[in-house]
């Protein structure tokens, strides 16, 4: 190793990183420009779902049963529809999500003590979203029923409604929340976030960097000179681990003061097992860029290998666990995994390198591998 | 070894023996073998594809080969580890003009890159560096970014950054292509220099035949082969014969009945050039003469062939060939309407930005005129191009072609015209009659003629045999042929070429010029044509030369040539030994023209007779052999260089 060759190449790509506007811009304004977009519009909250009621009873009891639906923030209420033939256009045209239609004679029925039904019609195109909406109606219901039955034994028994209440539901589901005390999504995507640009940026500019090289020709000159394989690596790759660590302090700041996400765990943890993440994901970049010749498909590559494992297989949309086993060892084959827990450990829990130091071993492991799988695959004597 | 006999030290520097170098399946160099000795400046000659960038790659070690041997230094070269040994003494420069520097580092940061990953220690690369910069003229522009500098600044810059390391051997692969003639020259005379100075040896590929004379010894390239090895003398007497150069009328019907008896014939311009082989002067001006009895015959010389000449014998010797039938006379089917004006361009002006690419250029193309646009890459010869067929908006300036204006008149122009771009926009995935059927169709030709119009182009095209191969599997030749049937397959009156013939072989050149003659000569089609081959510009009626975006002459190539002599002299051949101290010689004592061609050196002068004895006593005077002087007809490139220069003399005068 000789290290003046090292920083000769160093400092080379650092100029020209830095006077190439279209470069500079896409080093430090799309990883931060991701971070905003994804912040301010990924969120996995479902709330303020339109619907519409067909009302064909208009009683009091048909009135109370839908303020609760009206009332909750779970729904945005877009009015009352004269019959149903409407709904299906409403539905069609996304206007509304959902549609509850109350039959006549709903009052009267309850009254009398019959079953009654209530007609409910869900957008099913997004299944995601169908399932929480689903939840949110059963859940209401449900609260209506129990509410029904309090006060007919409150009415039989002569007891206070409060009594008939605990004597209806006599099982109480007492729930807190850990971490992120008001399960707010914008804590964790925040977070997340974090781990998901990381994971993406690096590679593009590493793979752009190495290519363009290529393409271009003067990868020749570093063939032709005798500047050693890993001498040129480690030289080409250092100002894209530093962009990339430059990049790592800009998107932790957006997360806590921008997003208000708050860290709980070791800075010095965090900041060591992200140095490890960056050669990991800049190395992804660097193998990306062996196996291609231009630009272009250094690009559509990065893309495949890094968009498709941080947002399926690392837990950002769905967990882990829920995964069957194929994609469960598919998502531990990848480092965004490991990262995204260390991100939430160390933003959310609280935790470091107690907890969490298998993951970043993991990930030194990862990074090793790619490093030398480059430093083997590189040839200042080509085939081709 | 001595080190005071550096240019005839015998040692070896470069062995190659039996070189075989495969892309997958695809053969691209099949059994090179040759030697470079020491402190020898040695070529590569061959168009695209011939494997010379495969060879130079593979003795730079920075490429693996599939069979052969190659040995550096007495090192062979036969894996990574053993490539990376002789490194340090190598310097390389890659095809394309300064695409291995760093278009957004400066001048001086490139060198230093440079500097730095071969560890120059710091002491002496400031000296270096102020030396090469001189050298090359570079001092002033230190700071540029090297993204602005022009084509040959480029170039030169890309030289110092291969030398800063002062390796002993270097390899630079088409260092010349696309750069100006005086560019070139200025390169040449820097490696001289340096050959001269400290002993350096040079293997140089170029895809222009006319620079072989710069080379001490040479390959001839072809196919992956070398179709001939040594200095250009061995070379010349591996195909003997005579040159055999004359005016004639009518012109087509001369060429028509020397075709059928000899291989090599072509029109030049107004003049034929017929290469008789094994013929001594005498004879071979009476053979010719013979073939041409009744027709109108003067101006006739016989003399030595030149190195293309020679090159194209041998690849027609060596495929055993003349296989393709001779041009058949007469094809036209509309008689011409007249000599009337084609095209004209009246003070065409076209900024980018802040930067002029084009500035006041004027001229006139008659119909069956062929005019030829020439300059260096950047010149602005694409833009005027582009601007006359209606494809970019002039800044300034208004322009005509085939009858229509071309500022308003853009749709009109491209019906009535062909244009052939330099990438030959072919689909590569179809058939030749494919490509012709969607070419006439675009061009609305009605069903009704389609059949009869597509016959006609491919006959005169010669693309018989070919009609159903699939493009992209066609040589480059056969695909420029094509790429001129496609657009003449709407019968325009006015052709536009763009650098047609960059990377064709000497033999496909010359068949697509006698298309574009027999184009021109008989059916009157006015064709206007960009090259950079300053061989090829001869073969057009009239000349723009294009610098800097102005047109800086404009006139017949003989009237150019004639205008040099008239102005500044002829040109005098010189043959000494031993020749690099002659050349130091001269300029020490003011012929700063002076330029070393091969083992010869060229000098200009108003009185020959004077400058005769003057050289001789300049030369003898310090014990140098003088062989020969003579007078020497002037080449295109010299009235190019004598343009361009005159017009730097007086920018700096103002």
């Amino acid at each position: 190793m000789n290290l003046r060759r090292i920083l000769a190449v160093s400092y080379k790509e650092w100029r020209e990183i830095v006077r190439d506007r279209l470069f500079l811009t896409l080093a430090f304004v799309v990883p931060a420009a991701l971070m905003l977009v994804f912040g301010f519009g990924l969120t996995l909250d479902v709330e303020h779902l339109p619907f519409a009621v067909v009302d064909h009873d208009k009683s009091a009891a048909s009135r109370d049963y839908l303020h609760r639906y009206i009332d909750s923030r779970y729904f945005d209420y877009r009015g009352d529809l004269e019959s149903e033939r409407d709904i299906a256009r409403l539905l069609a045209a996304s206007r509304i999500r959902l549609a509850i239609v109350i039959p006549p004679r709903f009052g009267e029925r309850l009254a009398q003590g019959r079953a009654v039904a209530v007609q409910t019609l869900i957008d099913g195109t997004f299944p995601f979203r169908t399932s929480s909406s689903k939840g949110y109606v059963v859940a209401i219901n449900s609260a209506y029923n129990g509410e029904l039955l309090a006060r007919y034994i409150s009415d039989r028994m002569g007891v206070t409604l409060d009594a008939a209440m605990t004597m209806a539901q006599p099982v109480k589901v007492e729930m807190r929340y850990m971490f992120n005390q008001e399960i707010r999504s914008t804590w964790s995507i925040a977070s997340v976030l974090v781990m998901f640009v990381l994971m993406i940026t690096p590679p593009f500019l590493t793979a752009l960097g190495v290519v363009r090289e290529k393409e271009n020709g003067s990868i020749y000159n570093i063939y032709a000179s005798t500047v050693t394989r890993g001498e040129f690596l480690i030289g080409k790759l250092a100002p894209y681990v530093g962009i990339s660590l430059l990049n790592f302090l800009i998107l932790w700041l957006l997360a806590t003061h921008l997003f208000g996400a708050p860290f709980k765990g070791d800075p010095l943890f965090f900041a060591l097992a992200s140095i490890i993440f960056v050669s990991c994901t800049t190395g992804i970049g660097l193998l990306v860029s062996l196996f291609v010749r231009t630009q272009v498909a250094a690009m559509m590559l990065t893309v495949v290998v890094t968009i498709v494992p941080s947002v399926l297989y690392s837990g950002l949309l769905v967990p882990i666990a829920s995964m069957d086993p194929m994609g469960q060892f598919e998502a531990h084959l990848f480092p965004a995994m490991y990262y995204a827990d260390i991100v939430l450990g160390s933003f959310l829990k609280g935790v470091g390198l107690d907890v969490l130091w298998g993951k970043a071993l993991a990930l030194a492991l990862y990074a090793a591998v790619l490093w030398t799988a480059s430093f083997l695959l590189f040839h200042k004597r080509p085939k081709a | 070894m001595g080190q005071a006999a550096v240019v005839n030290d015998d040692a070896l520097v470069v062995r190659v023996q039996d070189f075989v170098k495969r892309y997958r399946k695809r053969t691209a160099v099949e059994g090179v073998s040759l030697a470079i000795r020491r402190g020898e400046i040695y070529g590569l000659i061959g168009p695209d594809g011939a494997g010379k960038s495969s060879l130079m790659k593979a003795v730079a070690g920075v490429l693996a080969f599939e069979g052969g041997y190659i040995e550096i230094f007495g090192q062979t070269i036969d894996s990574e580890a053993a490539a990376e040994r002789v490194k340090g003494r190598l310097g390389f420069m890659p095809q394309g003009l300064g695409l291995n520097l760093y278009p957004e580092l400066s001048v001086e940061e490139n060198i230093d890159f440079f500097a730095e990953l071969r560890e120059v220690p710091k002491a002496e690369l400031q000296a270096r560096k102020l030396r090469l910069l001189a050298m090359t003229r570079l001092e002033k522009f230190r700071d540029r970014a090297m993204k602005q500098l022009s084509g040959g600044m480029k170039q030169k810059l890309g030289l110092v950054c291969t030398l800063i390391h002062e390796p002993e051997l270097i390899i630079l692969d088409e260092p010349t292509t696309g750069v100006d003639p005086v560019s070139r020259r200025d390169f040449w005379a820097i490696l001289t220099q340096l050959l001269r100075e400290r002993g350096v040896t040079a293997l140089v590929s170029t895809a222009y035949l006319d620079e072989a004379e710069r080379f001490a010894r040479m390959a001839l390239l072809h196919g992956g082969r070398v179709l001939a090895e040594g200095t250009p003398e061995a070379i010349l007497d591996e195909a003997p014969g005579s040159l055999v150069e004359f005016v004639a009328a009518p012109q087509m019907e001369a060429l028509a009945r020397l075709r059928a008896r000899f291989a090599n014939v072509e029109a030049v311009g107004g003049r034929i050039r017929v290469f008789v082989p094994d013929g001594q002067a005498q004879a071979a001006l009476a053979e010719v003469r013979a073939q041409l009895d009744g027709l109108a015959v003067e101006l006739a010389t016989a003399s030595i062939p030149s190195l293309e000449d020679a090159f194209i014998a041998l690849l027609q010797r060596q495929r055993g060939e003349n296989e393709e039938a001779p041009m058949v006379a007469g094809l036209k089917e509309d008689p011409p309407v007249g000599d009337g004006v084609a095209i004209e361009a009246r003070g065409l002006v076209r900024d980018f930005d802040h930067f002029r690419a084009v500035d006041q250029v004027s001229f006139t193309v008659r119909q069956g005129e062929i005019f030829g646009l020439l300059g260096a890459n950047g010149a602005g010869k694409t833009t005027v191009i582009k601007m006359l067929t209606g494809i970019l908006p002039p800044t300034g300036g208004a322009g005509a072609v085939a009858g229509a204006d071309m500022r308003h008149a853009g749709q009109a122009i491209k019906e009535r015209i062909g244009y052939v771009s330099q990438a030959f926009s072919l689909y590569q995935d179809m058939t030749v009659r494919e490509n012709l059927r969607l070419f006439a169709r675009i061009y609305g030709v009605s069903r009704q003629n389609l059949d009869a119009r597509i016959g006609r182009v491919v006959e005169l095209a010669r693309l018989g045999k070919v009609c159903n191969e699939i493009v992209g599997r066609l040589p480059m030749g056969i695909r420029q042929r094509l790429a001129l049937a496609s657009a003449l397959v709407h019968g325009p009156r006015v052709l536009f070429l763009d650098e047609p013939t960059s990377g064709v072989d000497p033999i496909g050149r010359r068949r697509f010029w006698e298309i574009l003659v027999h184009l021109a000569r008989v059916e009157q089609v006015a064709i206007l044509l960009t090259t950079h081959y300053m061989s090829e510009a001869e073969h057009c009626d009239h000349l723009a030369l294009m610098y800097a975006g102005k047109v800086i002459a404009d006139d017949t190539p003989q009237a150019l040539k004639d205008a040099l002599v008239r102005e500044a002299g002829q040109v005098l051949d010189i043959a000494a030994e031993p020749v690099l101290p002659a050349l130091e010689a001269l300029e020490q004592t003011g012929l700063a023209d002076a330029a070393l061609f091969g083992r010869r050196i060229h000098v200009l002068a108003h009185d020959v007779t004077a400058a005769t004895v003057r050289i001789r006593g300049i030369l003898e005077g310090k014990g140098i052999r003088v062989e020969d002087i003579a007078p020497r007809a002037p080449t295109l490139e010299d009235v190019f260089v004598w343009r361009i220069l005159e017009r730097e003399r007086a920018e700096v005068a103002r």
